[in-house]
């Protein structure tokens, strides 16, 4: 884009003048939205200076740098752990990091680094327990003590992504329910959960990044931050921009920095984040006026579970917001993660902060990119797949064979699983050497009676750690490998993966 | 009136319901159920009170069914509350409803008692009451 972030309708100083007489006009997104539609961009653009947006969700990618000052005896801390949450100490000997998504070793899934957060801006005392290596300048082997945020030196909230520009919506096409960090997803399109602030979302109302970038002042956890660079993941042109940010603790508040947890998944930090939008040139007004029929998403189908889940729909936020998103000739209810209600606090506050001159605009110093190429992880080492250990030799059944005729097959090729096939060689069902005893003692005698019918199976393809997961989940010890026409070209038993793929891994 | 029912291998088989039903004529809705060969849990919804519903009660019990009141069973606390919206679609039972402002509102005669909820709110201010 041609002068990417050109002052033409105001500048910077400009802005900052009018906040310091008083005479700003700033505006919410939502207000803005609406002045707009009253009276066209043109005098919006020239009537508003600043925007002010915000977003309060899930951010797992968030943490804090701590610094705790010198014990006596001193320690070169080499672990340690804040309420029983491991914190990264390989920094210096006192500094610590503390992640929001790394869990509590005694409480895993109820509390964890994000609430360790939580703990320490609302004044609590926390837990702090060290290990060290021992050296000559550095004495102490160990230390136990309890700190307060007032008590410790530096505290700086630096989260490497946040605010993304939007996020995927997720429904759940299984038959089981899954826990995931798009929260509890219904089993058979049950629900619909999505994220991410609509038309208040801060990257999406300047979504050129034309006035968003290092050094750009922002409201953060309730206190000023700065955002020093784009955040990991930033991928703006399929508008998932991201930016990293750091703040002080210390003037940050609990009510916008609130320790949480995605049931079975993991505990992350829910962070409020503000960005005021000046209305530079026309180009950011027009995207600032974004309203949420404008701003769209896809919802991803987490029953599949791989990486490239498949999109079940592209919906707008405005859908989304409305409750029900139809799917399939199906209305399946739709709800948020992330709060609409602490995202327009967030951006009113931001508003009034400016208003009384409190907040003044900076000039990014270098504007974060609006192009970044994603790139996904390649795994180097080989993973085995089911057609590197299955057995292909395999011994078949027909729905003609009597109960006898499967009973001595079995016993003479020692095995324990026989596919019943029909005349096309496809699967129809399963016999198991259990099934069998069961048959006699109940004096069955036909094979269909007693088959297993609807059949737990692999593709050739499958990676044999998922496989496994099923069968344990299952309770089985054998699944049949078929191709897409549900043709058997194998089987696959607890037997071969231990014989075949531990002996090889130990090698 | 809600009740929750709980089958044993017994009696899991018989037609206890529908009995009831032919019996009564009363519009038993059943709301949740998890059947299996020798078990069976069973939530319904009894068009019903007074002297009826205690004759209909009995009949479970004599039939060896466990009958529970469903009573009350979640409490948000509104305080802490973020009005995220993680509860609402996570309900199967529609009983929690987000406001014009997003504040949540909990619809009890909708509850069935499952407490999705509880696990569902990433801030944990729903409390399960009870058993
Ligand atoms: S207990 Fe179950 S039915 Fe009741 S409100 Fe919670 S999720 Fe809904
Ligand atoms: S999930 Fe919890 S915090 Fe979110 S709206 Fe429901 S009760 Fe409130």
């Amino acid at each position: 884009m041609e002068n990417r972030g050109a002052e033409e309708l105001r500048t910077y100083e400009e802005i900052n003048r009018r906040i310091q007489s008083g005479d700003v006009v700033v505006m919410t997104a939502t207000e803005f939205i609406e002045y707009v539609e009253s009276y066209g961009l043109e005098k919006a653009s020239k009537d508003v200076d600043v925007v002010t947006t915000g977003t309060f969700g899930a951010m797992c990618s968030s943490g804090a740098f701590l610094n705790f000052g010198h014990a006596d005896p001193p320690i070169k801390m080499v672990r340690c752990w804040l309420n029983d949450v491991p914190a990264y100490a390989g920094i210096a000997a006192v500094d610590c990091y503390i992640g929001a998504s790394c869990m509590s070793e005694t409480r895993p899934f109820e509390y964890g680094g994000g609430h360790v957060i939580e703990d320490l801006v609302s004044g609590k005392e926390v837990e702090l327990r060290a290990e060290g290596r021992v050296t000559d300048c550095y004495p102490r082997e160990s230390l136990e003590t309890t700190i307060t945020l007032n008590d410790i030196n530096q505290a700086m909230l630096v989260n490497p992504r946040n605010a993304y520009e939007r996020y995927n919506a997720a429904i759940n096409s299984s038959n089981r329910t899954l826990y995931t960090y798009l929260g509890v997803l219904l089993p058979n399109y049950g629900n619909i959960h999505y994220c991410g602030a609509g038309e208040l979302s801060p990257l999406y109302k300047d979504m050129n990044f034309e006035t968003i970038g290092i050094g750009t002042r922002i409201f953060l956890g309730g206190g000023i931050g700065y955002i020093i660079g784009e955040g990991t993941q930033h991928n703006p042109q399929n508008q998932l921009g991201t930016i990293s940010v750091c703040g002080n603790l210390k003037q940050m508040s609990s009510e916008y920095l609130r320790g949480a947890t995605f049931y079975r998944y993991s505990t992350t930090l829910y962070v409020g984040v503000g960005i005021p939008i000046p209305i530079i040139n026309k180009r950011v007004a027009a995207t600032a006026a974004l309203k949420d029929s404008e701003i769209f998403t896809y919802i991803i189908d987490f029953g599949v579970p791989s990486r490239n889940r498949p999109i079940v729909k592209k919906v707008s936020y405005a859908e989304l917001k409305s409750g029900k998103v139809e799917i399939n000739n199906m209305e399946v209810r739709a709800s948020p993660l992330s709060s609409f209600q602490y995202a327009a606090k967030i951006a009113n506050t931001l508003k009034e902060w400016i208003e009384k001159g409190k907040f003044l605009l900076s000039r990014p110093v270098e504007l974060i990119p609006n192009y970044r190429e994603f790139k996904p992880l390649i795994i180097k080492k080989r993973e085995f797949v089911v057609k590197d250990v299955m057995t292909r030799e395999i011994v078949v059944g027909r729905l003609s064979d009597s109960i006898k005729d499967v009973a001595r097959l079995l016993t003479e090729r020692g095995i324990d699983h026989l596919p019943i096939v029909d005349d096309e060689n496809r699967l129809i069902g399963i016999v198991t050497s259990w099934d069998l005893a069961k048959a006699i003692a109940q004096d069955k005698k036909d094979l269909e009676s007693i088959m297993t019918k609807r059949v737990i199976t692999a593709k050739e393809n499958d990676l044999i750690d998922i496989v496994v997961k099923r069968m344990a989940e299952y309770k089985i010890s054998g699944v049949p490998v078929v191709d897409e026409k549900n043709h058997v070209i194998g089987i696959l038993t607890t037997d071969d993966i231990s014989r075949k793929l531990v002996g090889r891994r130990l090698l | 009136m809600k009740l929750k029912l709980v089958y044993s291998h017994e009696n899991v088989k018989k037609p206890i319901l529908a009995k009831i039903v032919l019996k009564t004529n009363l519009l038993i809705n059943i709301i949740e159920a998890k059947v299996t060969a020798n078990m069976g849990e069973m939530i319904i919804d009894i068009p019903s009170e007074g002297e009826q519903l205690r004759e209909v009660i009995d009949y479970l019990r004599s039939e060896g069914v466990t009958v529970k009141e469903v009573v009350r069973t979640i409490e948000i606390d509104h305080d802490r509350c973020i009005a995220c919206g993680a509860c609402v679609s996570s309900c199967p039972a529609d009983a929690i409803k987000q406001n014009e402002d997003w504040s949540v509102r909990f619809i009890e005669e909708n509850c069935i008692g499952c407490r999705i909820c509880v696990y569902a709110c990433p801030v944990r201010v729903i409390q399960a009451l009870g058993d």
